[in-house]
C-alpha cells in the first residue's frame, strides 16, 4: 500500500504587487511501505514547501496529498498524528532537558504520562541519548541535538517519516548514526521521504529519487533508470543533466 | 486526551520553560522586590526633604525703602521671639510644642529696590521671591490705623509661593497678638472679636499623591509582566525554530494559543501580585501609610486584595493583546518594536484616568485600561464604588480580552507567521492575497464589535439628554448613526476583504415555515420578557435611573407621530441590529465555532451592547433566541420581523394605556393575567418548534475555495 500519495500538488505564494510565486507546480508522487523516497533539487526548487504541505503545516493551493489515508487539506491534525517530521531547522526548547522535551511531545501526541515516560526511555536508550538526557537542550552539541530531534520526530512511532536535510551541519559520525537509524525505520516498514543536498547520501539511501526543479518533477526513478535516462554515471552529473544545468555550468566556467 | 488535559500539558511545559529563564525572573521578582522600595523610599525622601528645606530656607524679599525693610525685619524678629517664648512656656518636651508651633521665619534676606516696577520685574525674574510694599511706612500705632501690605509673588515658582505663604502666616500671627494685646488693654473678653468658634472636620478623601499614582503603576507593571513572556512564547519560539517542531505535532493552534495565553496571564498576575505585595510592604514598613490612605488606619489590606482580583481580567486583556501583537513578529527584536507603540497607546487612557478630576463614569466605565486604573484608584482611596461600576469595568474588560484572544489565535495560526519564508509578510493584510470567502472570520467580527462597543457607548453617553430634557435628540441621532455604524461599517469590511455579503448577512428568502416562526416569536416574546422582568423587579428592585429613563422615553415617544415613533424605536433597530448581531457577528462566529457557542456568544454581545446592566440577562436571552432563529432559518428576514414586532409591541403596550399605566409606574411591574401568559408561551413554543427544523444550505452559493476545504 502506498502510504503517501501526492496528486498534482500546487502551492502559490502571494508576492508583493500582485505577482505570485508558484513554489510547487503540479507535483505527484507515491511512497510505499518500507521505501525511502529521495526528493532532490537545487535551492528554491520547492522541496521544503512540498514537505511542509505533506506534513499539514501548509495548506496546498490545489491538488491533494493523502498520508496513511488522511487528506492534508481537510485533516491536517490527523496527518500530523501519522508522520514524524524532522528538518535541520526544527529547534529544541533550550530550557527543557532532553527527557522533558521528549515527554512533552509524547504528551502532545495524546499519550498518558506513564506511557509518555516509557516511550521517552525507550527512545533515549535506542538513540544513545542516555548520557545527556537530563541536560538542558541548550547545552547540547549539534549532533546530540539532532538525536534528540529524531527522538522527538519518532515519539509516536509514526508510519511515515518526513526528513528535510536531517544530517545538515553534522559531523560524519553523527550523520552516520542518524542515517543508520533511518534505514532501520525503513526496515520496519515505514515510508520515508528524504530531502537532501548530499547526493552520495541519496545514492546509498533512496529506493526512488525524484528530481525537483522549479516546483516540478523533472525525473523520477531508481538510480539505474536515472542513469539510463541521462546517460550519466554519477548522481551529481545525472542531476545537473536532467535539470539542464550542465550547460549553465559550462557557460559559467567559460 | 481531553481539552483540559491538552491545555494543562501545554500550560505546564510553557510555564516551566518561562520560569527557567533568568530574564523572566529578573523582570518578575527582582524589579518589584528590590527596585520598588528603593525608588519609592528614594523619591519620597527626596520630596519630603525638599518640602522641609523649603520651609527652613532663607527667603528673599524685595522692599521699596530702608525703613520698610527695617520694619519688616523687626516684625520677623518679634514673631520668632514670641514663638520661642511660647515654646519655653510649654516646656521643651511638650508634644504640643513639637507639633503645633509654627516654624518662625528664622532670617530673611531683605533687599531694597528703587521702584515698584523693579520689584515686579525681579519677582518675575525669580531674583527675589516676594515683593512687599507697606503703606504707610510702619506698623499701626493706634486702633484707628491700618497698614496695607501688598505682596508681589509668582505662584508658579515653588519658592515664591512658599515665601508668600510664610509671610502671610507671619502677619496673621502678628495680627492675633496685636488684637489680643488690644483686648487685654481695653478689658474686652476674648470672645469680643470671635462671636463664632468655627471648627470643621474634612470627611472627603483628599487625593494623596501615592494613591493617585499607584493604580497607574500597578497597571503598567501588569503590562510589563506580560511583555516578556508574550514575546518569548511567540516571536521567541519562532526565532529559535521550535515553532515548526510544535506545529507539526497533532495539536490545534487554538489549544496552543490558549495554553500560551494562560501562561502569559499567569506571569502577568504573579508579577502584579508581587508588585502589589512589594508596594504594600514598602508603604507599611516605610511608614508611608498616610500617603496612600487618608484615614489613620493605614493601608487598606482588604482593598489591596480586591484590587488584585480586579487586575485579573485586566491581566487577561493585556496578555491577549501582547500575544496578538507579538505573534506578528519574527524575532525578539521585532516584537519589542511592536510592543513599544502598544505601551504608548495604553499610557494615554491610563494617563487620562490618573488625572485627579477623572471620575469612573460615562465613557470611562468602558475605556480599556483607563477604567481599570480608575477602579483601582477609587478602591484605594476608599471611594464608594457601586456594583454596577465594577460590573461595567469587568464585563467590558472581559469582552475586549475575548476579542484580543480570538485575534491572537487567528494570527498565530497563519502560515506566513509560522514560516518566515512563506510568502510576503504583508500578505496578512493584503487584500489581493485573500481568497474570496463566504464568511468573515471570528477574529474579524470580534475585533470589530470590540472596537464598536466603546465608540457606541461613547456616542450614546454623549447624546443622552440632561435630566428633564426629552430623548428626541438621542432617538433621531441613533436612527441615522445605527445604519451607518451597525450596517455601513460591517458592509465596508465585507466588501474590502472580499467576503460574500449575501451569505454573511444571511440575505436570503426564508421558507414560509421560518417566516411564520419569526412572526410568532415576535408576537409572543414580550410575554416571557415581561414576566421575567417582573420577577427580576420583585427580587432585585429596579434602579431609579431605569424608572426615570422609562418615564422620559414615554414622554418623548408620546410627542412623536406614531409612524415616526415606530420607525425610530422598532424598524431601524430591528433592521440594523439584526444585520450586525445576527448577520455579521453570528456568521463570523459560526465560521469556526460550534452552533451553540456561536449563538451564546452573539447573544451575550447583544446583551453587552444594551448598556443597562439591569436588563443584561434578559436582553442576552432575547439575543440568544433571535440568534437561534436566524441560525435555523439561514435568513435574516424572519428574525428582523420578530425583532420589529417585539419592539413595536413593547412600545405600544407601554404607551397604550395613557391613563398612567406606563413602563415607569408600579402597575407596569404587575404580572400578566394567566390566560395572556399561557397564550403567549404557547405561541412562542409553536414559533420555536417551527424554527427547530433547519433550512437547507443554499448549495449554489458555495465558492470553489470553500468547496475544496
Amino acid at each position: 500500500m502506498d502510504l503517501v500519495v501526492a496528486d498534482n500538488l500546487v502551492k502559490v505564494f502571494p508576492a508583493p504587487k500582485g505577482r505570485e510565486k508558484r513554489a510547487v507546480d503540479g507535483l505527484s508522487f507515491r511512497v510505499g511501505e518500507g521505501k525511502i523516497y529521495g526528493l532532490l533539487g537545487p535551492n528554491g526548487a520547492g522541496k521544503t514547501t512540498t514537505l511542509r504541505m505533506l506534513s499539514g503545516l501548509m495548506a496546498p493551493t490545489s491538488g491533494s496529498a493523502i498520508l496513511a489515508g488522511f487528506n492534508v487539506a481537510t485533516e491536517p491534525t490527523n496527518v500530523k498524528r501519522v508522520i514524524g517530521f524532522l528538518t535541520a531547522n526544527t529547534g529544541l526548547y533550550q530550557r527543557l532537558s532532553a527527557r522533558e522535551l521528549i515527554v512533552y511531545f509524547a504528551r502532545l501526541h495524546g499519550m498518558e504520562s506513564d506511557h509518555a515516560r516509557d516511550r521517552a526511555n525507550t527512545l533515549i536508550n535506542r538513540l544513545g541519548i542516555g548520557e545527556f538526557a537530563d541536560l538542558r537542550c541548550g547545552a547540547l552539541s549539534t549532533g546530540q541535538k539532532q538525536r534528540v530531534n529524531i527522538a522527538r520526530a519518532l515519539v509516536a512511532d509514526p508510519p511515515i517519516l518526513i526528513m528535510d536535510e536531517p544530517t545538515l551541519g553534522l559531523d560524519v559520525l553523527s550523520g552516520r548514526v542518524i542515517l543508520e537509524y533511518i534505514k532501520r525505520q525503513r526496515d520496519q516498514g515505514k515510508a520515508i521521504i528524504l530531502s537532501t543536498h548530499y547526493l552520495d547520501e541519496a545514492e546509498t539511501m533512496c529506493d526512488t529519487i525524484g528530481l525537483l526543479h522549479d516546483g516540478r518533477l523533472v525525473a523520477e526513478g531508481d538510480l539505474e533508470s536515472l542513469r539510463k535516462l541521462s546517460g550519466q554515471e554519477r548522481l551529481n552529473d545525472i542531476f545537473l543533466k536532467l535539470i539542464h544545468a550542465d550547460e549553465k555550468v559550462e557557460a559559467l566556467i567559460e | 486526551m481531553s481539552f483540559y488535559g491538552r491545555i494543562r500539558t501545554i500550560y505546564v511545559k510553557e510555564l516551566t520553560d518561562i520560569l527557567r529563564d533568568r530574564r523572566t525572573l529578573i523582570a518578575m521578582i527582582v524589579v518589584p522586590i528590590v527596585l520598588y522600595p528603593l525608588l519609592m523610599l528614594g523619591s519620597i525622601q527626596a520630596i519630603s526633604y525638599q518640602t522641609e528645606t523649603l520651609a527652613q530656607e532663607d527667603i528673599i524679599i524685595g522692599v521699596l525703602s530702608e525703613s520698610q525693610g527695617r520694619w519688616l525685619y523687626r516684625l520677623i524678629e518679634a514673631d520668632a521671639q514670641a514663638i520661642e517664648k511660647n515654646r519655653q512656656d510649654l516646656g521643651p518636651d511638650s508634644q504640643e510644642a513639637k507639633e503645633e508651633l509654627p516654624f518662625p521665619l528664622a532670617s530673611a534676606d531683605i533687599r531694597r529696590f528703587a521702584s515698584q516696577d523693579e520689584i515686579q520685574a525681579q519677582v518675575r525674574n525669580r531674583v527675589i521671591q516676594v515683593g512687599v510694599i507697606l503703606n504707610p511706612n510702619g506698623p499701626p500705632q493706634t486702633t484707628q490705623e491700618q497698614t496695607s501690605v501688598q505682596f508681589f509673588l509668582d505662584k508658579e515658582d515653588v519658592r515664591s509661593a512658599s515665601a508668600y505663604r510664610r509671610l502671610v502666616d507671619l502677619i496673621e500671627r502678628t495680627t492675633a497678638r496685636i488684637v489680643a494685646a488690644r483686648k487685654a488693654r481695653a478689658g474686652l473678653p476674648d470672645a469680643f472679636d470671635h462671636p463664632f468658634v468655627v471648627s470643621d472636620t474634612d470627611l472627603s478623601s483628599p487625593p494623596s499623591i501615592l494613591g493617585q499614582i499607584l493604580p497607574l503603576i500597578l497597571v503598567l507593571m501588569t503590562i510589563t509582566g506580560a511583555i516578556y513572556p508574550a514575546i518569548d512564547l511567540t516571536a521567541g519560539e519562532r526565532e529559535r525554530g521550535t515553532l515548526e517542531s510544535l506545529m507539526v505535532s497533532p495539536v490545534s493552534v487554538n489549544d496552543l494559543i490558549v495554553g500560551k495565553f494562560l501562561v502569559v496571564t499567569t506571569v502577568a498576575i504573579l508579577g502584579a501580585a508581587l508588585n502589589l505585595a512589594s508596594v504594600t510592604a514598602t508603604v507599611h514598613f516605610g511608614g508611608f501609610d498616610r500617603m496612600i490612605s487618608t484615614t489613620s488606619e493605614g493601608i487598606p489590606f482588604g482593598s489591596m486584595l480586591f484590587i488584585l482580583l480586579c487586575l485579573i481580567p485586566f491581566a487577561v486583556l493585556m496578555s491577549a493583546v501582547m500575544i496578538a501583537v507579538c505573534s506578528f513578529a519574527r524575532t525578539f527584536k521585532e516584537a519589542q518594536n511592536y510592543v513599544t507603540p502598544v505601551i504608548l497607546a495604553v499610557l494615554v487612557p491610563g494617563g487620562i484616568a490618573a488625572l485627579p478630576a477623572t471620575r469612573l463614569e460615562g465613557i470611562m466605565l468602558v475605556m480599556p485600561v483607563g477604567n481599570m486604573v480608575l477602579l483601582a484608584r477609587e478602591i484605594l482611596l476608599g471611594a464608594i464604588v457601586s456594583f454596577e461600576q465594577i460590573a461595567w469595568v469587568l464585563v467590558s474588560t472581559t469582552f475586549y480580552a475575548a476579542a484580543a484572544v480570538t485575534v491572537a489565535a487567528s494570527i498565530f495560526g497563519q502560515e506566513s507567521v509560522v514560516f518566515a519564508d512563506a510568502g510576503s509578510f504583508g500578505s496578512l493584510f493584503s487584500r489581493r492575497a485573500l481568497k474570496r470567502s463566504n464568511k468573515p472570520t471570528v477574529s474579524t467580527v470580534m475585533l470589530f464589535t470590540a472596537l464598536l462597543f466603546p465608540a457606541w457607548f461613547f456616542i450614546q453617553t454623549a447624546l443622552s439628554p440632561e435630566p428633564g430634557e426629552s430623548l428626541g435628540g438621542l432617538l433621531y441621532a441613533t436612527s441615522w448613526l445605527m445604519p451607518a455604524l451597525f450596517v455601513g461599517l460591517p458592509l465596508l469590511i465585507l466588501l474590502y476583504w472580499r467576503i460574500d455579503v449575501v451569505g454573511s448577512l444571511a440575505l436570503r428568502m426564508p421558507s414560509g415555515r421560518h417566516l411564520a416562526a419569526g412572526i410568532l416569536i415576535g408576537l409572543s416574546a414580550w410575554v416571557p420578557v415581561h414576566e421575567l422582568s417582573v420577577l427580576q423587579f420583585q427580587w432585585l428592585g429596579a434602579p431609579e435611573s431605569i424608572r426615570q429613563s422609562g418615564e422620559i422615553l414615554k414622554e418623548t415617544l408620546l410627542s412623536m407621530p406614531r409612524g415616526t415613533m415606530l420607525l425610530v424605536v422598532a424598524l431601524i433597530p430591528a433592521v440594523c441590529e439584526e444585520l450586525l448581531f445576527r448577520g455579521f457577528l453570528l456568521s463570523g462566529l459560526g465560521s469556526s465555532m460550534k452552533k451553540w457557542t456561536a449563538i451564546l456568544v452573539s447573544g451575550l454581545v447583544f446583551g453587552v451592547f444594551h448598556f443597562f446592566l439591569f436588563k443584561f440577562a434578559l436582553t442576552a436571552a432575547l439575543g440568544i433566541v433571535f440568534a437561534y432563529l436566524c441560525w435555523q432559518s439561514r435568513s435574516i428576514l424572519p428574525v428582523m420581523i420578530a425583532h420589529f414586532l417585539h419592539n413595536a409591541i413593547g412600545v405600544l403596550l407601554g404607551l397604550g394605556a395613557e391613563s398612567g399605566e406606563d413602563v415607569a409606574s408600579e402597575a407596569a411591574w404587575a404580572h400578566l393575567p394567566l390566560y395572556v401568559l399561557a397564550l403567549g408561551l404557547l405561541t412562542l413554543g409553536i414559533g420555536l418548534a417551527l424554527a427547530s427544523r433547519r433550512a437547507e444550505p443554499p448549495a449554489s452559493r458555495l465558492l470553489p475555495a470553500m468547496a475544496e476545504a
